[in-house]
């Protein structure tokens, strides 16, 4: 191993020790679940605003679009669910004895 | 300089040589690497599709060469891509199951998208396992096999084997599976209570993003990467080197979205009741006892695992199957010395498969 590797790694094992502490401490985690609260709290605020703009132009926001493509996913998910219950009915049929 | 007095001239010339020509090697790789072009084709030991259901899929290794009655079946994990147990020829634990005389199938989830969000545990434990596993004995036309589950494939596993009458399941390897998670660490510990909510990490197709759980991978060692591109720079002459390096890159930052429904239950079930410890779980209505299953259990473990610790990994051996039946084994290497790595084939994949012989019958006898 050169010499010069040697000393990036042993240098990146100097920052990265104290940086994975870091990282891995609770006081971390909970800033980050802070952070996370705060910035949903924040979106929310401003879509809310920018929503009733649009909504006054008459044009979609990204929140409508947004459920609109929440609403499509739980009606093809529900169309599959209607599928593989009518394909257990036809196996439970083609199973009974005649 | 006094190194270079030592040698003689034919000596030195000969370094030269090697130095110019790896300096060519380097720029000619470092050209490649940088363009992305030269990319390995990954998983592409030859498998054909013998069952699927939904996104997932039930690959069977060809092989000329099987000696076992007994099929191998591996169920992998839901959070990450199957073909890192199949990564390179010659770097593929699939492959090195296969030329020791098994007959492997690999069942693979596929990638989540809207149409699986409401995938959950019953989903693949009661849906989709039962099936693969009747598919396996119809291809083989052997009635019991061994099922290798891989870190979470373990859970999902384990819970087939002791939720279903007449399961088939003669040995069950656990491979880095996580049970206590109380002792999964960094992982899990932004879900704990009082933290994020599994509802936060959901995007609008009802998934968690394969992005966010790529981020918690990440932050295990956030500054490795630095260490990873310095060796990287100093073997880019070398094309094993850069091939391997970059299949695991690919399969480190190729992470899938984890279906909502399921997440929500792991995080609630393993995450906050830690419920996996109680040695039972009620899954699709009913109490599933993990003592159930009459199959032989390996505990699989790896030292030096940063994913699944060996803390969290370790009691799973004397919570599932019958303590007569219970085996464990300690392996060098980290989360992916189960698929590849020096210590893979080394030591990890001829332990692992030893046993798994030691626990099968030849075919014919």
């Amino acid at each position: 191993m050169s010499t010069w590797l040697k000393l990036v790694l042993r240098l990146e094992r100097a920052i990265g020790g104290p940086v994975e502490a870091a990282v891995h401490s609770d006081a971390y985690f909970d800033v980050v679940a802070e952070l996370n609260r705060g910035t949903r709290r924040l979106t929310d605020a401003v879509e809310s605003v920018s929503k009733r703009g649009l909504h006054l132009l008459n044009l979609p926001a990204g929140t409508d679009v947004r459920r609109m493509r929440e609403q499509l996913a739980r009606m093809d998910r529900r169309l599959l669910r209607i599928a593989k219950e009518l394909e257990q009915l036809e196996h439970a049929r083609d199973a009974e004895p005649v | 300089m006094t190194v270079a007095l030592q040698l003689s001239p034919a000596d030195l010339l000969a370094r030269v040589n090697r130095d110019v020509e790896r300096s060519y090697l380097r720029a000619r790789n470092g050209i490649r690497y940088v363009r992305g072009s030269n990319r390995p084709k990954l998983g592409t030991t030859p498998k054909d599709v013998v069952w699927k259901r939904d996104k997932a899929q039930l690959w069977r290794y060809r092989s000329d060469g099987v000696r076992f009655a007994q099929p191998l079946l591996i169920v992998t994990s839901l959070v990450s891509r199957s073909y890192i147990l199949d990564l390179l020829p010659g770097s593929s634990a699939v492959e090195f199951l296969r030329d020791r005389g098994f007959d492997v199938f690999m069942l693979d989830w596929g990638i989540p998208d809207e149409l699986d969000a409401d995938n959950s545990l019953e989903t693949y434990v009661d849906e989709h396992l039962p099936r693969a596993v009747a598919a396996v004995r119809r291809e083989t036309g052997c009635e019991e096999l061994t099922m290798a589950g891989y870190c979470l494939g373990g859970v999902l596993a384990v819970l087939y084997a002791n939720g279903h009458e007449d399961t088939g399941v003669r040995n069950l390897v656990l491979m880095a599976t996580p049970v206590d998670f109380d002792e999964m660490g960094p992982m899990v510990a932004a879900l704990r209570d009082g933290r994020l909510d599994p509802d936060d990490l959901v995007d609008e197709t009802g998934n968690v993003p394969a992005d966010v759980l790529y981020s918690g991978f990440f932050m295990l060692a956030p500054t490795t990467i630095v260490a990873q591109r310095a060796t990287l720079l100093e073997h880019l002459w070398n094309d094993e080197f850069v091939r391997g390096f970059q299949a695991m890159a690919q399969w480190t930052r190729d992470q899938v979205p984890f279906p909502g429904a399921a997440f929500r239950q792991v995080v609630e079930l393993f995450v906050r009741r830690n419920a996996l410890m109680e040695a039972s779980l009620r899954v699709g209505g009913r109490e599933i006892d993990f003592t159930r299953t009459r199959a032989t259990v390996l505990n699989a473990m790896a030292e030096n695992d940063t994913v699944v610790p060996r803390a969290a990994a370790a009691p799973i051996g004397a919570l599932v199957g019958r303590p007569d039946r219970r085996d464990e084994l300690l392996l060098r290497g980290g989360h992916v010395t189960f698929g590849t790595g020096r210590s893979a084939f080394r030591h990890s994949l001829p332990s692992l498969a030893s046993w798994i012989a030691a626990h099968s019958d030849e075919r014919g006898s």
